[in-house]
């Protein structure tokens, strides 16, 4: 009975333990993260701005609505759709090529690990400006090495066609490390044995990808798809570095949209209610990606 | 112990009595855009330390980072900037929004600052707001044209453009004749290819600076006297199409995507025959470690004689931790001597007896004319929502550049610029 007492009270008190070495990432955790997402939620409902930082009148959805008749409001939609559905799979294609590549016995191995690397480390910032200049129509020296192969230059952010594309050719040379890296360490971790198999009973190197390496790495991809959706949909460093949104609204995307409401409207209740439209569209493709990728599986 | 208390503690009384003040060992903030004139203060900074013991911290970042950084510093109770500088674009919103201390108590206690001595046009832009002083002139950034002498010198180009249009190349009186020579001078010239002028097309403040100038030379405006949006009138719509035509015949193919740097690289390269920019850039192109075409660019007011003026003030926040250090500072920074300085070593004046001062006219023997150009500038309209309407005419602005029809653009940023000021409560029916 004694014996029964001490170790309950032994469990009590591990958990008790438990409960105060979580307690400060609890604690930070709320403060962090739930209290601004609350915050920000209540204030979608009031008439919050930064002249007029006071919760005095709830207005209902209104500033959930309010947008829905402004066209660009529409166009940022449609741009940051557009940009993600590109962004994510050519990144993941590019991505995949160069981690089963990696993953090979090669020379220099390293040299490629720190290359890899390199675009990772830099902020969007930095990238921005550092292709802003490479990209210079008649002063950069990406289109001087287009005349070195007798190709006409291109107006590659000038163009309100072309820069939408130049801005995803941007985004895949920051992003594309991330993908491989995470889908290299997919790849190193599978287990030997299926490929030793398979290539007893004389499968192809193709048939080996296909049957074998595509289906074991499928929770790394699926984790890999999901972060770069997330990510691309919030995409904001590199528009406002590199177009501002233009030319005219060719790569406006929804980031800077709240951006405008937030700190050129001074309308903080509005930007937080498109804040939440962007979390609820991201949360419902998250979701939509999520049951295919788990029906697949 | 004690005796070693009691020697810290004269120790201390000594430094306040050496430094002069009540205000040694206080430490000052300030938020500052990456300019010249920011960096040329810095390098003084040291003696106004050394004179009244306040330490001034700058923290510099890019014009683009400032707004952004500065609003949630300005509606806390206290923030952490003590002393603040403020663009043009922000001298409406900022004291509208209540922000700003008012200044006028404080110039009156100070001998060391003179108001009249600052040109009318830079108080009525970053200084008074609705009859109250809110910021000190600090620098301006009036635009102007800038262009290539040795073109205009070039005696084939004279005779070509007597054959071509019938009168002589001279430096042009409107905005259409602007545009015609800019046409004209994008060429092959002496096997480099020249464009008549760098244009900065990038959205939304590049390209509203740049237009603007074309706006106000054509007679044009945003706002009439009761508030209600004029830029879909003729001269508006005009403006835009000079504008539209000389970016597409006249400048870089590049031009829509092309922000500050893009523009300036490109004149300071030598491919370009002119710029519409700040007249503090001159100095810039005409030094011979940054520029190739160093001694051969001049200045002239805006064609069609109105400019957009632009500049900066100093001003305390009401968030100010320390509203008499910063007051101290920026009554130290904007005194005649330390003014006088600031613009010999480059810095761009605000005040009638800097800009005549006979030592400053010897070194920049421009200046006259630059004063003329800030004197007779006009802003953007300053209210509550300047920057929102700056995006959305630039926005429209941009569009018509990529090919919306002119008059439609003005009319949808005219629906918008309405409801702002609306929403700002200066409409009057």
């Amino acid at each position: 009975m004694q014996g029964e007492i001490s170790i309950q009270s032994w469990k009590k008190y591990r958990r008790q333990i438990g409960y105060t070495f979580i307690t400060p990432a609890l604690i930070v955790l709320l403060s962090f993260i739930l209290y601004p997402l609350l915050f920000a939620f209540i204030m979608s409902f009031s008439t919050y701005t930064f002249v007029h930082p006071q919760f005095d009148r709830f207005v209902g959805l209104k500033n959930y609505t309010s947008s829905f008749h402004d066209k660009y409001f529409w166009n940022s939609l449609l741009v940051t759709f557009k940009f993600s559905a590109l962004v994510v799979p050519l990144e993941f294609c590019l991505g995949l090529t160069i981690a089963l590549f990696l993953n090979r016995e090669i020379k220099f191995k390293n040299i490629f690990y720190a290359i890899v690397i390199i675009p990772l480390v830099m902020s969007p910032v930095a990238v921005g400006l550092i292709w802003r200049m490479f990209l210079h129509p008649e002063l950069g020296i990406a289109n001087y090495l287009l005349s070195m192969i007798k190709l006409p230059p291109v107006n590659w952010l000038g163009s309100p066609k072309v820069a939408f594309f130049t801005v995803i050719m941007v985004d895949i040379w920051h992003q594309v490390s991330f993908m491989i890296l995470l889908l290299l360490s997919g790849l190193m971790s599978l287990p030997k044995e299926p490929f030793e198999a398979a290539t007893v009973d004389g499968a192809t190197r193709i048939q080996q990808f296909v049957y074998i390496t595509l289906p074991l790495l499928e929770p790394v991809i699926a984790v890999a798809l999901l972060i770069r959706t997330i990510f691309a949909f919030r995409t904001f460093d590199l528009i406002y570095v590199m177009t501002r949104g233009g030319p005219g609204v060719s790569t406006d995307v929804f980031s800077y949209y709240i951006y405008r409401a937030t700190f050129m409207g001074l309308n903080l209740a509005e930007a937080s209610a498109l804040s939440y439209i962007l979390l609820i569209i991201v949360m419902v493709f998250v979701m939509f990606l999520f049951r295919i990728i788990r029906r697949a599986q | 112990m004690k005796r070693f208390t009691s020697l810290i503690v004269a120790g201390l009384v000594g430094l306040t009595l050496v430094s002069g003040t009540a205000f040694a060992g206080r430490e000052i903030k300030l938020l500052m855009e990456a300019v010249p004139d920011t960096f040329i203060i810095k390098d003084l900074l040291p003696e106004f330390e050394k004179e009244t013991g306040i330490k001034v911290k700058f923290e510099i970042v890019n014009y683009a980072q400032m707004h952004a950084k500065l609003l949630p510093q300005l509606i806390s109770s206290e923030g952490s900037y003590d002393a603040i500088v403020v663009d043009n674009y922000w001298a409406g919103e900022f004291p509208a929004a209540g922000w700003l201390v008012p200044l006028d108590e404080y110039v009156e206690k100070t001998p060391a600052i003179d108001i009249s001595a600052y040109l009318p046009s830079m108080l009525d832009m970053v200084g008074y707001w609705r009859g109250k002083l809110y910021m000190l002139p600090f620098y301006n950034y009036a635009m102007s044209l800038i262009y290539r002498t040795d073109m205009m010198e070039d005696p084939e180009l004279q005779a070509e453009y007597q054959a071509q249009y019938g009168e002589p190349l001279s430096i042009s009186r409107s905005v259409e004749d602007y545009v015609k020579l800019c046409k004209f001078m994008t060429r092959e010239y002496k096997g480099k290819k020249i464009y008549g002028s760098s244009m900065q097309g990038l959205k939304p403040d590049p390209i509203v600076m740049e237009w603007s100038n074309y706006l106000f030379s054509l007679g044009g405006d945003y706002y009439n006297e009761k508030w209600h949006p004029i830029i879909n009138n003729e001269a508006g719509v005009k403006a835009v199409k000079l504008y539209g035509e000389n970016i597409a015949k006249g400048a870089p193919p590049g031009s829509p995507g092309y922000g500050f740097d893009e523009a300036y690289h490109m004149v300071a390269e030598g491919n370009a025959f002119s710029y519409i920019t700040y007249n503090w850039m001159l100095p810039e192109l005409n030094d011979v470690e940054k520029s190739k075409v160093a001694g051969k660019v001049d200045i002239e007011p805006m064609p069609g004689g109105i400019g957009l003026n632009g500049g900066w003030g100093w001003a305390i926040p009401n968030s100010s931790p320390d509203k008499e250090a910063a007051w101290k500072f920026i009554s130290w920074v904007e005194s005649f001597p330390i003014a006088k300085r600031r613009a010999l070593i480059g810095g761009s004046p605000t005040r009638y007896d800097v800009f005549t001062s006979y030592d400053v006219v010897k070194k920049y023997p421009w200046y006259p004319k630059v004063m003329w150009i800030v004197g007779t500038a006009k802003p953007v309209p300053e209210f509550l929502y300047s920057t929102q309407m700056i995006e959305v005419v630039g926005r429209e602005l941009s569009l018509a550049v990529g090919g919306k029809d002119p008059q439609a653009a003005m009319d949808d940023a005219t629906k918008e610029l309405e409801e702002l000021a609306k929403r700002a409560g200066l409409y009057v029916k």
